[in-house]
Formats: structure tokens, C-alpha cells, sequence
């Protein structure tokens, strides 16, 4: 394979800076509709779960992490290592993140038959595979949507370093779109003009919006209902500028979490989650090891594992890990085959995902691959099964539909189910 | 499968052209024009109709039963601002609008277009749209950004066939001083095959090839990994070359190098015959055969340590030839429909880069007749664009009863019954933004004889560039379609450069508004809303900017006007052209 451009990742290998834009809309696809949902929600969020998903953009090896077969022709370079879970490996890459294995479930089996990143990552982020002329809602709209409280200021999904589309949302409008932190930073102007006072800045918005809903009257609405709810979210960002001041973290934590973008992002995770913040995406990118493959995993597990366990660690600590799930995962895993620039290609057949938090049971594994790795020996899982399981967690009911437009659509697919064996 | 489609569209055109011609000329022409060379007759030749009416024929036939839910002819405010922010990138002067709206002349929509057409700004708009077909907003690499749009700016400036500028393009390595700009197409690529094959298909084939890198398409049938390698094949021998000594960065070419490629899919099944090669060819076309040099005599200038070598034969100099040839059809094709697209806000074929068998165009023999025309126009963009602007079908109204109605499943946008809103791009925004506000006017005054389009642009040229970086999306993925974020609202909202357009400041708008006197309340009204909507204000607009005033004197009247601009700048009636 040498799907080493073309195939859409946005990464390559260079270190290239990502300036993702800051969303707080939608193009809502099929019009506003998910509000049957309303009730639902409201029960939920009194539970306060929360969720955060560490995306390793390009594809983390399973070999190098989760799924390590030491000895095997296809295994590279790394030992396994014992972990806080009593008879689970995982490769010595992550040493930190071995210490906190007790708290994280394994799931070994998975094949989604994907190796296109756009559309491995839309089955990972939607438990489904892209179909023409619908569009699933990702999951950190879905989860928005479920278990932020409706009257909620703070947006409910919001991405660190990790980009994201104000189309994300779909159907479930721009509310549940991600806000996106660009460079990890808070947004710009979070506050009123010197020359400009709360009350009058309130009558302009409103005139705002009378003048625009005269406009709107005889028109197609799909974005300008965008466009407007826009500035209601603006305002309500405003209203909790606190949540993302970010420069009151303590040296300690600066020094434990790790002076760089991804130390650093995992520390904003963890004040959005103290925040109250519904979800959190942290990304971490560079896993498109089409070349040297193990370098790059030295290098980049190696800023990876320290920040992730003590992510884990403070949240549980903190009686946050009670509430919150925690989801690390990609597009895919990578091939067990070592390609001739000792990289390893795109792989969806047989890969790995870590689970934790709550309501998964710490230290299981379900799913096994042969010793080799090519190939799902026991327990093979999707998208769809993955997706349940998130529900599930987090005490969704995972075979409930949405409604938009009144059309029935499965939260997760119908044909697959949660993996019981990793719930607690 | 193009050459069934061309033998279809020559039947459609003579049945048009039947349809055109007299009726005596029409029966005795069957077997000549049968026969007639499908990139026959020049404009001027051409019997009967213009192209605008055609279009409206073509729509219209299909509207059938929807005549009833077809928008009305826009309002001369409505046409005004969106022919001007099509055409030029931004909305009217109040001047401008209100010489407009009383202008009673039948004919005064056209020579309205005409104007705009011949201005300076019509360049510099339209060439910023190309800009971003071509460039995707990629950052600088290599060639200096301002020379390559200054490159495009005169290109449109002087109506240069469409053609001609990609063959342009496609000719200029960068070695050149006069054509050094055009290069910035492969060299802000970094002259990657991959990446150039990519957007060369997307951008001037209609077509997403890159799935078929690996393999063939899996979901477009038609797609092969032939399609990919053809297209790679004029660029493979081509590299990024340094001259340390010149200290300038060219595209360079080798006389050897193939492309390699089988499918992964047959690699895995064990099913693959081995890595096969293509010669360069464009889609369906002809391969380009090259002459055979013996050993050693390949080159002008052979490769050496820090020289640039020169092959005797350049692949590359085949690439713009072949993708423009009147043979590729699906060139026309591409740049009639995304020029189509640019106006009307979707293309007939749509997406833009999908144009294949499973995903048909909205309305076939339109786009055929589009393509047909744009070849024997020789690619002249601006007759083009006159003639959709001209169309009825551009000029149709946004409105249309039945959004309200809620029984809007008719109106799908693909059937062109009413203008889509198209939102406005960031070059649009600024330059709407700085015009209702009155700041561009303050600077064409202060400009005074020394107004010219550049001097102009120069003076605005800061929020142009923050609202690109604010709303144009990333470098290399650019926004399509209408998103909005929270770093766009906040800086609208609460950022002293916005908050500075719309306070009171010497001939501003807010300025202008607070001079009307406080006895005319209607004056006032209309003062704002034909400085930033460009249309008059309806009654009940009229009495809400009244009441809001009422009694307000001093800063307090002062802040309420510099609000009311700023809710009318904000309104989606403002963001939007529609």
C-alpha cells in the first residue's frame, strides 16, 4: 500500500501545526429535530456523565500499544509489560499508562474493514459506515445532545487539539456542534468591547435577531438558523469565560502532565471535565507511521503515555472517574506486515481500542487476535458493537432511535450489540 | 462512455439548433449540421439565441408542475446587491443604490452588468475566486503569493480564455521571470505527484480521484487506477530543484521515471499480475506517446550535482495541452459547472469533484449545452458569467411563499426554482462589511485623486486578510458550504476593529444617520437601510428604527445608531447573498 498522501490524512509526518477553527455551529442536514430527546437528556444529565475521547490521529499500532505480540514475526522491536490488571500486557511503550490498567478495559477484537482514514475515522466517531445522502451525528454531538442539561451555558462537546466540523452535529443542530480550541487556546474576545455595556449589547442582539427572523420568513432557513443560534452561543460562552481560562496551572502540574501541546491539552481536559463540561476530544496526532514505524511510536507514545495516565489517575483521584468515560482510539490500527521503510500501513482489520471510567470494568479484555495479529480469533467487534458499549457506559439505552424529521434512526446499529464482557 | 455522451449532446445541439433556425434553413440542414464539428461555429456565427435564454429554457422545461413554486423575478434591491457582491465583491455604495433603485429604464439590470463587468474590481473579485479553486488557500511556498494573484487579477483583467490561464499554469516551471508567478500551482504543492494528481482531477476534471490511488474506485465504477496513473504520469519525472547559485526554487524534470502502481486489493488477494505502468493520458483519452532517444542523448542538460537537468523531451509540457484539448470534454465540462456553481451557489453537477454516471447532473442537457458553449466561446469566463447573470434564472428571487408554508420539500435547490442563499465568502464579507459601514467610503474621500482599485484594496486589505483567516477555513481546505464558529461570532461581536466600523466617525454611516435631522424619521430609517441592506425599509422597519430613537439625544442616540448598524450588519439578511 502506498496510500501515504492520498489517502485524505491531514497529518503526514511532519509536525505540522493544526489551526482547527473554532466551531460553535452546524449546517444542520435535516433541519432542527432531535428535541424528542429533551426528556431523555434532562434525566440523564441529573447523573452528570461525562466523556473523554483521546483520538490518536493516523492511526496508533495496536502492536505498539494495546496488542503486543514480543517474538512474533510481525511484533517489531517491543517487549509486553505487566500491568496493574492482573494478567493483562501491554507494550512497554506505556509504562505509565500499564500502572493505571486497572482502571482501562481492553477491546482486541475489533475489525471495521476500513483502511481510508476519512472513513475509518467516520465509522470510529459514528458507529457506522458512511452512507450516501445521510449523515450520522458524531459522537460527541450524540453524547451532547444526551447528557448535557438543555439550558446548559457551556457548550456540550468541545474538541483540544483534536479539529472538528461544525457539520459533526447533523441533525442535532448546532448546539451539539464541537467547539473547537484552536492552537489550545481560548477563544478570542470572550469579552464585551470597552465601549460596550451588557444591557445595550443585549438590545442589539435582540434587534439582531428581530431583523434577521423578518428576513428569514418567506426562506430556506437551514442556515441561518445556523447563523443565529450562533450568536446565542457566543453569548453563553461569554457568560463562562472562567471555564477556559487556561493559565492558572500549578508548575507541579505543568511539570507532571508535561511541557508540551498534548501535557498541556490534557490538562484544559481535565479543568473542562472539573467544569462540567459534557465532552471532551483531546487528539494527538502523527500515528501515520507508513515509515518508521517505531521510531515515531518511541517518540510519540513516549509524549503520549505519562499525560493520558495521569490524566486518568487525577480523575480518579478527583471522584471524577466515577462519572466519566474515557475512550482512546482512532481510525484504525496499523498492518501487522512491516513494509520496507519498516513502516506499518493502514489496518481495519484486526486493532484495538482502550475503554475506562465508568461503568466499564477495569482490567478486562474481550477479543483476541491470532499470534500474528492478522487476524480476529475470538470475539470480533465493529463499529456498531463500540458504540452501543459508549451508550451502554455511560447508561444510555443504546437501542433507542433518534427522530429527525420524524424518520426513526437507530443511535447505534441495529445489528450489533454492546460488549457485555468489558461493562461493569 | 464520453464519446456516447458527445454523440448525444451533437443530437442535442442540432435539435436545438433546428429548434433556433428557420424553418426553411432548419429542413434542409439536417445532413450538414449532423455532421458539423462538434467545437464548430464562433459566438457571432452562432443563429439564434443567446446563452441566458437558453438556460431559462432548459430550467424552466423542467420546472413542469412547479410553475406555481417558482420565486418571483427579484427586486431591483435584491438584484443590485447580489450582482454586485457576485461581480465585484462587494454590496453597492448608497449612492450607487439609490441611483439604481430610481433608475426607471428597462434595460438598466444589464447595463448595470456591463458596468461592473468592465470595472476594476470585477478583476480583483473574480480573480480571488479562481484563487481559491486553484489554491485551495495554501500558504506560501517557494513564489511569492502577491506576484501569483497579481498574475490572476491581470489575467481576468484582460479576459484571458480560462484555457489559456491553466495551460499558462500548467507551462511555468518558475525558472522564468515573466512567468515565474504561474508556477505557484505546482511549487506551493511542493511538487508533489500525489497531491498534484488530487487536485488536478478535483479542480479542472471534475473528479475526486483519490481513492483510485491504491485501487480502483471502489464506489465510482467508472474510476480506475488508470485514471490516477494517467494523470500522475505527466509528473512523475518532476521534482522541486534549489539552483543555490540563481538561489530560486524551480520545477524541474528528468528524462526517465514511470509510474508504478497495482491494486492493493489484488496485492492482498494474491490475484495481482505485478506492477503495471501507463503512459501519460487524460481520463479516456489518447495516451501521449514520446519519442525514443538513444542512450546518453536523452537530455539538453544532463543531470549533474547542483544542475538543473533539461530533457529533450518534457512529459510535464503535455499536461496543460491535454487537459484543456477541445477532446477533453470533461475540462469544459468542469469549469462550465463549477463557474455555475460560483453563481448560483450549487453546481448541476454537485458535488463539484463527483461528476460520474452514479451521481447525474440536475439537468444533463443544460450542462451539455453549457459545455458545448463555453468551448466554441474559447473559455471566455466573462461572456459566461454575463450571460448567467442575465439569465432569469439567476435573478429569481431568494423568497418564495412556500418556505413559509413549510411545504418547502418541492423547492430542493437542484431544481433552481429560487436563488439559493449563498453564503458570502470572506473577501465578500469584508468588503460588504467596510462598504455598509461606511469605513471604505471615508477612505475613497480620503484618497482623492489617488483613488484607484489597488490603492483602494491597500487601505483595506487588513480586515480583508482577518476575515479570511477568520472564515475562510484552513490552509489546503478551504470552507465549503456554510459553517460558522464561535471565534467568528466573538470577534463580530466583541472585537474593537467591528466596534470601531460602526461608532461615529466622520462621513461613516453612523455619522451620516446622526446628520439626518431628528424631525425626519423616515429619512433616517432609510439612510440605514439603504446604506447596508441596499433597500429601502419596509413600514414596520421604518417605525422600529423611530421608536428606538425616540427621545434619545447625545452619546445615548449616538450608541443607539452605531447598535442598529452594527444588528443590521449581523443580520443574516446581511451574511448571506441572497
Amino acid at each position: 500500500m502506498r496510500c501515504d498522501y492520498a489517502c485524505g490524512t491531514h497529518e503526514g509526518l511532519s509536525r505540522r501545526s493544526f489551526i482547527g477553527g473554532t466551531t460553535a455551529g452546524a449546517l444542520s442536514m435535516l433541519g432542527f429535530n432531535g428535541m424528542t430527546q429533551v426528556q431523555a437528556s434532562k434525566k440523564l444529565a441529573s447523573q452528570q456523565k461525562q466523556v473523554v475521547v483521546f483520538w490518536l490521529s493516523g492511526g496508533v499500532s495496536q502492536l505498539e500499544t494495546w496488542d503486543p505480540k514480543p517474538g512474533a514475526e510481525t511484533g517489531g522491536p517491543f517487549q509486553a509489560i505487566s500491568t496493574s490488571a492482573p494478567g493483562v500486557q501491554i507494550s512497554e511503550l506505556l509504562p505509565h499508562t500499564a500502572q493505571q490498567m486497572h482502571h482501562l478495559a481492553l477491546v482486541r477484537g475489533i475489525n471495521t474493514k476500513e483502511n481510508d482514514h476519512g472513513k475509518g475515522g467516520y465509522i470510529m466517531q459514528t458507529g457506522r459506515k458512511k452512507q450516501p445522502g445521510f449523515a450520522f451525528p458524531y459522537l460527541g454531538s450524540s453524547f451532547s445532545s444526551h447528557l448535557s442539561a438543555p439550558d446548559s451555558p457551556l457548550p456540550g462537546y468541545i474538541s483540544v487539539g483534536a479539529g472538528g466540523s461544525s457539520k459533526e452535529s447533523t441533525f442535532l443542530g448546532p448546539r451539539h456542534a464541537p467547539l473547537v480550541l484552536s492552537g489550545g487556546r481560548a477563544p478570542s474576545n470572550l469579552e464585551l468591547h470597552s465601549s460596550m455595556q451588557a444591557d445595550r449589547d443585549k438590545v442589539r442582539r435582540n434587534l439582531r435577531s428581530k431583523i434577521s427572523r423578518r428576513f428569514e420568513q418567506k426562506r430556506k432557513t437551514a442556515h441561518t438558523e445556523v447563523y443565529n443560534e450562533s450568536f446565542d452561543q457566543a453569548a453563553a460562552l461569554m457568560s463562562k469565560r472562567d471555564v477556559f481560562d487556561f493559565s492558572k496551572f500549578s508548575d507541579k502540574d505543568v511539570e507532571r502532565y508535561g511541557k508540551h501541546d498534548f501535557g498541556r491539552h490534557c490538562l484544559m481536559a481535565r479543568q473542562l471535565i472539573e467544569k462540567g463540561v459534557t465532552f471532551v476530544k483531546v487528539g494527538h496526532t502523527n500515528y501515520d507511521t507508513h515509515s518508521e514505524n517505531f521510531n515515531f511510536h518511541i517518540e510519540q507514545l513516549g509524549e503520549f503515555d505519562k499525560p493520558f495516565a495521569t490524566f486518568i489517575s487525577d480523575l480518579y483521584d478527583r471522584g471524577l472517574l466515577e462519572h466519566t468515560l474515557i475512550i482512546c482510539m482512532c481510525e484504525f490500527g496499523r498492518t501487522p506486515r512491516i513494509n520496507s521503510r519498516i513502516g506499518r500501513d493502514h489496518w481495519g482489520t484486526a486493532w484495538s481500542v482502550a475503554l475506562g471510567g465508568t461503568g466499564i470494568k477495569g482490567g478486562a479484555v474481550s477479543g483476541k487476535t491470532n499470534e500474528t495479529g492478522t487476524k480476529v480469533i475470538d470475539r470480533e467487534v465493529n463499529g456498531g458493537h463500540l458504540f452501543h458499549t459508549y451508550y451502554q457506559a455511560v447508561g444510555l439505552d443504546s437501542t433507542e432511535e433518534f427522530y429527525p424529521n420524524g424518520q426513526p434512526i437507530a443511535k447505534a446499529d441495529p445489528k450489533a450489540e454492546p460488549i457485555k464482557e468489558i461493562l461493569a | 462512455m464520453f464519446r456516447t455522451n458527445m454523440r448525444v449532446c451533437v443530437l442535442l445541439l442540432v435539435i436545438f439548433l433546428l429548434n433556433a433556425l428557420p424553418p426553411k434553413i432548419a429542413s434542409a440542414a439536417p445532413p450538414q449540421l449532423s455532421e458539423a464539428p462538434l467545437v464548430a461555429k464562433k459566438p457571432k456565427a452562432a443563429p439564434g439565441k443567446s446563452l441566458h435564454k437558453i438556460i431559462d429554457e432548459q430550467i424552466q422545461s423542467e420546472y413542469k408542475d412547479l410553475t406555481k413554486s417558482v420565486s418571483t423575478i427579484s427586486s431591483d434591491g435584491e438584484f443590485l446587491r447580489r450582482v454586485y457582491l457576485d461581480l465585484t465583491g462587494r454590496t453597492p455604495s448608497i449612492t450607487k443604490t439609490r441611483e439604481f433603485l430610481n433608475d426607471s429604464r428597462s434595460d438598466k439590470r444589464a447595463i448595470l452588468v456591463d458596468q461592473l463587468l468592465a470595472s476594476p474590481e470585477y478583476a480583483r473579485y473574480t480573480s480571488q475566486q479562481l484563487d481559491v479553486i486553484l489554491m485551495r488557500r495554501l500558504s506560501k511556498k517557494y513564489i511569492n503569493v502577491s506576484t501569483w494573484e497579481e498574475y490572476l487579477r491581470k489575467s481576468v483583467a484582460e479576459n484571458k480564455p480560462l484555457d489559456q490561464i491553466v495551460r499558462e499554469i500548467f507551462a511555468a516551471d518558475g525558472s522564468n521571470k515573466e512567468t515565474q508567478a504561474a508556477a505557484r500551482f505546482y511549487l506551493a504543492r511542493a511538487g508533489d505527484v500525489n497531491e498534484l494528481t488530487r487536485d488536478i482531477g478535483k479542480i479542472f476534471l471534475g473528479a475526486d480521484l483519490t481513492c483510485a490511488q491504491c485501487h480502483d474506485h471502489p464506489d465510482v465504477n467508472e474510476w480506475k487506477q488508470d485514471h490516477y496513473y494517467g494523470i500522475s504520469a505527466f509528473l512523475i519525472r518532476s521534482f522541486v530543484f534549489t539552483d543555490k547559485k540563481k538561489k530560486q526554487t524551480v520545477f524541474a524534470e528528468k528524462a526517465e521515471g514511470e509510474v508504478k502502481f497495482e491494486s492493493v486489493f489484488e496485492v492482498r488477494d494474491k490475484t495481482s499480475k505485478g506492477a503495471e505502468t501507463t503512459l501519460p493520458v487524460v481520463f479516456n483519452g489518447p495516451k501521449i506517446s514520446e519519442p525514443a532517444f538513444k542512450k546518453g542523448e536523452e537530455y539538453q542538460v544532463k543531470p549533474a550535482k547542483d544542475v538543473r537537468p533539461i530533457p529533450k523531451y518534457s512529459r510535464r509540457a503535455q499536461l496543460g495541452v491535454s487537459i484543456t484539448s477541445p477532446q477533453n470534454r470533461r475540462f469544459a465540462r468542469t469549469m462550465a459547472n463549477r463557474l455555475w456553481a460560483m453563481m448560483l451557489g450549487r453546481g448541476i453537477v454537485h458535488p463539484l469533484d463527483a461528476d460520474h454516471s452514479d451521481n447525474p447532473p440536475s439537468h444533463p442537457q443544460l450542462l451539455e449545452i453549457l459545455t458545448d458553449q463555453m468551448i466554441s466561446h474559447q473559455f471566455d469566463l466573462k461572456w459566461y458569467l454575463r450571460e448567467i447573470v442575465l439569465s432569469e434564472t439567476y435573478q429569481r428571487s431568494s423568497a418564495n411563499d412556500l418556505f413559509n408554508k413549510k411545504s418547502a420539500e418541492k423547492l430542493d435547490d437542484s431544481r433552481f426554482t429560487h436563488a439559493i442563499m449563498k453564503p458570502l465568502t470572506p473577501e465578500q464579507f469584508s468588503w460588504a462589511v467596510l462598504q455598509a459601514t461606511g469605513y471604505a467610503d471615508i477612505h475613497r474621500k480620503s484618497l482623492k485623486k489617488k483613488l484607484t482599485e489597488e490603492s483602494l484594496r491597500k487601505k483595506l486589505l487588513g480586515y480583508e486578510k482577518r476575515f479570511v483567516t477568520l472564515f475562510g477555513g484552513l490552509p489546503g481546505k478551504p470552507v465549503e458550504g456554510f459553517e460558522t464558529t464561535a471565534d467568528q461570532i466573538l470577534y463580530l461581536s466583541n472585537d474593537g476593529g467591528i466596534q470601531g466600523l460602526v461608532m461615529p466617525s466622520s462621513g461613516n454611516t453612523a455619522d451620516r444617520v446622526l446628520k439626518v435631522p431628528v424631525d425626519q424619521p423616515d429619512k433616517i430609517a432609510e439612510e440605514l437601510y439603504l446604506s447596508v441592506l441596499n433597500r429601502h425599509p419596509d413600514q414596520t422597519e421604518t417605525e422600529e428604527v423611530t421608536k428606538l430613537l425616540q427621545g434619545k439625544a447625545g452619546v445615548e442616540r449616538s450608541q443607539m445608531v452605531s447598535d442598529l448598524v452594527w444588528a443590521l450588519v449581523m443580520s443574516s439578511e446581511f451574511r448571506f447573498n441572497h
